[in-house]
C-alpha cells in the first residue's frame, strides 16, 4: 500500500482502465494517446503548431460558437419540455417558464446565448479574414462558414418568433415581407407581374415564397408551427451537418492556419 | 455639448464622420495599434462612457435588455480591430525590417501538444463563456411583451437586432434590394472572396501592408456598413423609425417630414418643365440609362484605367469583374445615402407599376 | 469477333444506357424534391374571412373611420362623395399604420412611411399608395367589402367602378 495513493488505486481498477486506456497524460506516448483515443478530443490533432493554440492569435471564437452551439441545443431541449408552439398555449408557456419552473433563467440563457454565438460567429469570421486563412487551401471551408454564418442568423431569426409576443411576431412580419419582395419569386416583387397570362396571376399571395415560409398569408398559427420545427429541428440538423464538414475540412486542409 | 452630439449622431453627419474615422484608422494604424494607444484610448473612454450613462435617455436604450447584446459587440469589435491593427502593425514592423512575422518565428512554428496546450485553454474559454452567459441571464431577464396582436402593430417595430442593419438600409432601398439582392450580394460575395483574392500572402499571420486592398474593403463593408448601420438602426431610430439623437427622449410625436422627390420628376419636372411622359419606360428612361451605366459600363471603364489593368494582369479578367460588380453592389449603398441627403432622392428608377424600384 | 464480346456491351451502348439511368435517376430525384416541396404549401388555411359587411353608408362621417380596422383591417373612408375601403397593410413591409387623427395621415410605426387619408404615400420609404378593397351595396342596402379583390392607384385601377361607393 505505501506509495500507492488513492488516485492510483482508483486508476488501476478494471472498471477505469476499461474506460480509459492509457495512463496519466504526462509523457509523450500517452498525451498522443489522450487526444487519439478519445472521441470528442480526437477532432484536436495530437501536436500542432505553437502559433495556433495562442489566444492572441485564434481568439478562440471559432470554439466558442460550436460550445455556445452545444449550450444552445442543451437548453432548448430543455425549453421543448414546456413549450407548445400554438397561438393558444405559445405566450402562456414562455411565461410559465419563467413562474412556474424551477431555474426560471433557462430562457434567458437560450435566448442570449443565441444572441452571443452570432457575435463570436461574427468575430470567428473577422479574424480568420484578418489572418487570411480563407486563402488556399481553405477556399471551401471559408464558404462552408460562410453558410453556417448565414444559418446561425436564420437559427436566430426562426426562435425569435416562437415566444409569440408582440416583439416577435412584428419583427417577423417585417422580416418575413421581404421575401415577399423576392424578384420572380414573391408576388410583390419585381418580375411577378410578368408571370401573369390575362386574368390568370401565377405568382400570388397564395404561391410565392412567403407562403412557403408562413403556410399563409400572413404570420399566424400555422407560420409558428412552421418556425417551430425549422427552429428546432431542420436547421440544427443542416447546421450539424456542416459543423462536421467544417472541422473535418479545417484538419483535412492542415490545421489552424500558420505561415507557410 | 449634447445638443451638439444629437446633432452630430444624424446619419446624414455621422456616416461621414465615421467613414472618414475609418479611413484615418487604416492610415495611421501604426499609431493605433500600440498598447500606449490601446491603454490610452480606454482610460480616456472611461469618463466619456460614464458621462454618456449619466443621461437618463441615453441610459435607458443601453439598458434595454434585447440592446445588451449590441453593447458587447461594441466594445468585442472595437477590441478585436485594435488587436488586429497591433498585430498587424507588430508584424509590419518586422516585415519591413527584414524578419519573418510573429507567426513564423521558430519557438511558434515549433509543434506542441494538444493535451495540455490545447485543451487548457479550451476549457477555460468554456468555464469562462458559461460563467459570464449564466451571469447575463440573472441580471437581464429576457423580454416579454404582450401577447401578439396582428392588428396593431407596437412603435418602432424593430427586426432583431443583428438584422437592424438591412432594417436600415430600408430607409435608402426598395425591399427587393434591401432585403433579398443585398443581402444575396453579401453572402455571394462573402463566399467568392477566396477565389478573387488571389494574393499569396499574408496567409496565416496578420499583416496590413500586405494585402491594403483585400483588408480596407471588408473592413469598410464590415465596420462601416454592418455595425455601424446595426448602431444606428438600435440606438438611433426611435418610434416610426425617425431618427433621435443619444440623448433624446423618444418623443412618439416627434414629427420629421421626408419628402422625397424620384429622379424622374426631378427631371422631367423641375428641369425640363414638361409633365411625366406617359410611357412608363420613357418617363424612367434617365434613371435606367444610370443604372445600365453603373453596373454595365463603369466596370469597363474602370478595366482600363491604370488601376484597372494592373488589377486584371494580377487576378485575370472574371475575377476582376466579380470583384468590380461585387464592389460596386457594396457601395450603391453609401450612393444612394449621399443622394438620399443631398437631394432628397428617392428613387432611380421608379416603376411602382412593375414592383420595380431602386 | 467471338460470341463472348458480342455480348459485352459495346462502348456506345454502354454509355447510352448509363446515361438514361442517370437521366431517369435526376428526374426522380427532381420528382421526389419537387413533392416535397409542393407539401409544404397547404391547400386550405383557416385564415380570417375576406368579406363583410360593413353597416350602412350613412353610417359613416365625412374622413377615417376605424371600427372595421381592428377586425377586418380595413379603414372605411369617405371623402369628396366617395366612401372607399382602404387596406390597413402599408405597402412598403406590410406594418400597420396608425390613423393620426391630430396630422391628419396614416403613419406606419416600422419605416415611417407616411399617406394621405385618401392613401397616395407622401413621405418615407412606401413605394405605391395604400390599396383599396372592392366595396359594393346588397341589395338590403348594406356595404359589402370584398378583400379578395384589391384596387391599385398606380395601375389607375381606382377609377373603376367597384373601388368605390358614390354617397
Amino acid at each position: 500500500m505505501a506509495g500507492k495513493g488513492l488516485v492510483q488505486k482508483v486508476r488501476d481498477t478494471q472498471v477505469w482502465k476499461s474506460i480509459f486506456r492509457h495512463g496519466p497524460p504526462d509523457n509523450a506516448r500517452n498525451r498522443a494517446a489522450v487526444v487519439a483515443g478519445n472521441v470528442f478530443l480526437h477532432l484536436h490533432p495530437i501536436k500542432l503548431k505553437k502559433s495556433g493554440v495562442q489566444l492572441g492569435y485564434t481568439w478562440c471564437m471559432g470554439g466558442l460558437t460550436f460550445f455556445i452551439f452545444l449550450a444552445l441545443t442543451v437548453t432548448g431541449v430543455l425549453l421543448m419540455f414546456y413549450y407548445r408552439p400554438t397561438a393558444e398555449y405559445a405566450y402562456n408557456d414562455i411565461i410559465a417558464l419563467k413562474e412556474h419552473v424551477p431555474l426560471g433563467i433557462m430562457r434567458e440563457i437560450h435566448r442570449w446565448g443565441a444572441h452571443a454565438m452570432v457575435i463570436t460567429v461574427w468575430l470567428h469570421m473577422f479574424r480568420v479574414f484578418m489572418t487570411g486563412s480563407y486563402k488556399p487551401p481553405r477556399e471551401f471551408n471559408w464558404g462552408v462558414g460562410v453558410i453556417l454564418l448565414v444559418l446561425t442568423l436564420l437559427l436566430s431569426f426562426t426562435g425569435y418568433l416562437l415566444p409569440w409576443d408582440q416583439l416577435a411576431i412584428w419583427a417577423i412580419t417585417v422580416g418575413s415581407n421581404m421575401a415577399k419582395a423576392t424578384p420572380f419569386m414573391g408576388h410583390g416583387g419585381p418580375g411577378a407581374m410578368l408571370a401573369q397570362i390575362g386574368d390568370f396571376v401565377m405568382v400570388s399571395d397564395k404561391n410565392d415564397v412567403r407562403f412557403q415560409l408562413l403556410a399563409g398569408r400572413f404570420v399566424g398559427e400555422p407560420a409558428l408551427l412552421r418556425f417551430y420545427i425549422l427552429h428546432c429541428v431542420f436547421i440544427p440538423c443542416v447546421v450539424g451537418v456542416l459543423i462536421a464538414i467544417h472541422f473535418w475540412r479545417v484538419r483535412k486542409d492542415g490545421g489552424i492556419s500558420a505561415p507557410l | 455639448m449634447k445638443e451638439l452630439i444629437n446633432w452630430l449622431a444624424e446619419p446624414i453627419r455621422s456616416f461621414p464622420i465615421f467613414t472618414i474615422l475609418f479611413i484615418l484608422m487604416l492610415k495611421y494604424y501604426k499609431v493605433i495599434g500600440t498598447k500606449k494607444f490601446g491603454w490610452g484610448a480606454l482610460i480616456a473612454s472611461i469618463p466619456v462612457v460614464a458621462w454618456f450613462a449619466a443621461d437618463p435617455n441615453f441610459i435607458k436604450i443601453i439598458l434595454w435588455p434585447d440592446n445588451i447584446p449590441i453593447n458587447i459587440l461594441i466594445v468585442l469589435v472595437s477590441f478585436f480591430t485594435w488587436l488586429t491593427l497591433y498585430k498587424c502593425a507588430e508584424n509590419d514592423n518586422r516585415l519591413e525590417a527584414g524578419e519573418v512575422p510573429v507567426e513564423a518565428m521558430p519557438e511558434n512554428r515549433e509543434k506542441v501538444w494538444s493535451w495540455p496546450n490545447l485543451v487548457y485553454t479550451e476549457l477555460f474559454a468554456i468555464i469562462a463563456c458559461t460563467v459570464f452567459l449564466i451571469a447575463w441571464a440573472i441580471i437581464f431577464k429576457a423580454p416579454l411583451e404582450e401577447p401578439a396582436n396582428p392588428t396593431w402593430a407596437p412603435n418602432p417595430a424593430k427586426a432583431p437586432w443583428y438584422f437592424l442593419g438591412l432594417q436600415e438600409m430600408l430607409v435608402y432601398f426598395d425591399p427587393w434590394m434591401a432585403g433579398v439582392v443585398l443581402p444575396g450580394l453579401i453572402v455571394v460575395g462573402l463566399i467568392a472572396i477566396p477565389y478573387i483574392d488571389t494574393n499569396p500572402k499574408g496567409n496565416g499571420y496578420y499583416t496590413f501592408s500586405e494585402r491594403k486592398m483585400a483588408i480596407s474593403s471588408f473592413l469598410f463593408g464590415w465596420l462601416v456598413l454592418w455595425v455601424y448601420l446595426i448602431i444606428v438602426g438600435t440606438f438611433l431610430r426611435g418610434p416610426n423609425w425617425t431618427f433621435y439623437g443619444p440623448f433624446e427622449f423618444w418623443d412618439f410625436h416627434k414629427v420629421e417630414a421626408m419628402y422625397n422627390i424620384n429622379l424622374s420628376e426631378y427631371i422631367w419636372i423641375k428641369m425640363l418643365n414638361t409633365p411625366m411622359p406617359g410611357n412608363l419606360v420613357m418617363r424612367e428612361i434617365f434613371g435606367i440609362i444610370l443604372t445600365i451605366f453603373y453596373v454595365g459600363a463603369l466596370p469597363v471603364m474602370i478595366a482600363r484605367t491604370n488601376f484597372g489593368q494592373k488589377l486584371i494582369e494580377k487576378s485575370g479578367q472574371i475575377r476582376f469583374y466579380i470583384f468590380i460588380f461585387l464592389a460596386l453592389g457594396m457601395t450603391s449603398l453609401p450612393i444612394k445615402m449621399v443622394l438620399r441627403w443631398l437631394i432628397d432622392l428617392k428613387y432611380i428608377i421608379a416603376l411602382p407599376e412593375w414592383e420595380l424600384n431602386l | 469477333m467471338s460470341t463472348e464480346t458480342r455480348q459485352q456491351l459495346n462502348r456506345r451502348e454502354f454509355l447510352s444506357f448509363l446515361s438514361v439511368g442517370w437521366i431517369t435517376f435526376t428526374a426522380a430525384c427532381a420528382g421526389l424534391g419537387s413533392m416535397a416541396f409542393r407539401f409544404s404549401y397547404p391547400n386550405v388555411n383557416f385564415e380570417p374571412e375576406m368579406e363583410f359587411l360593413a353597416g350602412k353608408p350613412e353610417d359613416y362621417e365625412e374622413g377615417v373611420d376605424e371600427r372595421w380596422k381592428n377586425g377586418f383591417g380595413v379603414w372605411m373612408v369617405k371623402q369628396e362623395g366617395k366612401l372607399v375601403a382602404l387596406s390597413n397593410i402599408c405597402t412598403h413591409l406590410g406594418c400597420i399604420p396608425s390613423w393620426l387623427p391630430a396630422e391628419l395621415k396614416f403613419k406606419c410605426p416600422c419605416h415611417g412611411s407616411g399617406y394621405y387619408p385618401s392613401g397616395i404615400n407622401f413621405e418615407g420609404p412606401a413605394p405605391r399608395p395604400l390599396e383599396r378593397y372592392a366595396i359594393s351595396l346588397t341589395p338590403e342596402g348594406l356595404i359589402k367589402v370584398d378583400k379578395t379583390k384589391i384596387f391599385r392607384h398606380e395601375k389607375g385601377q381606382w377609377e373603376l367602378a367597384s373601388s368605390f361607393l358614390e354617397v
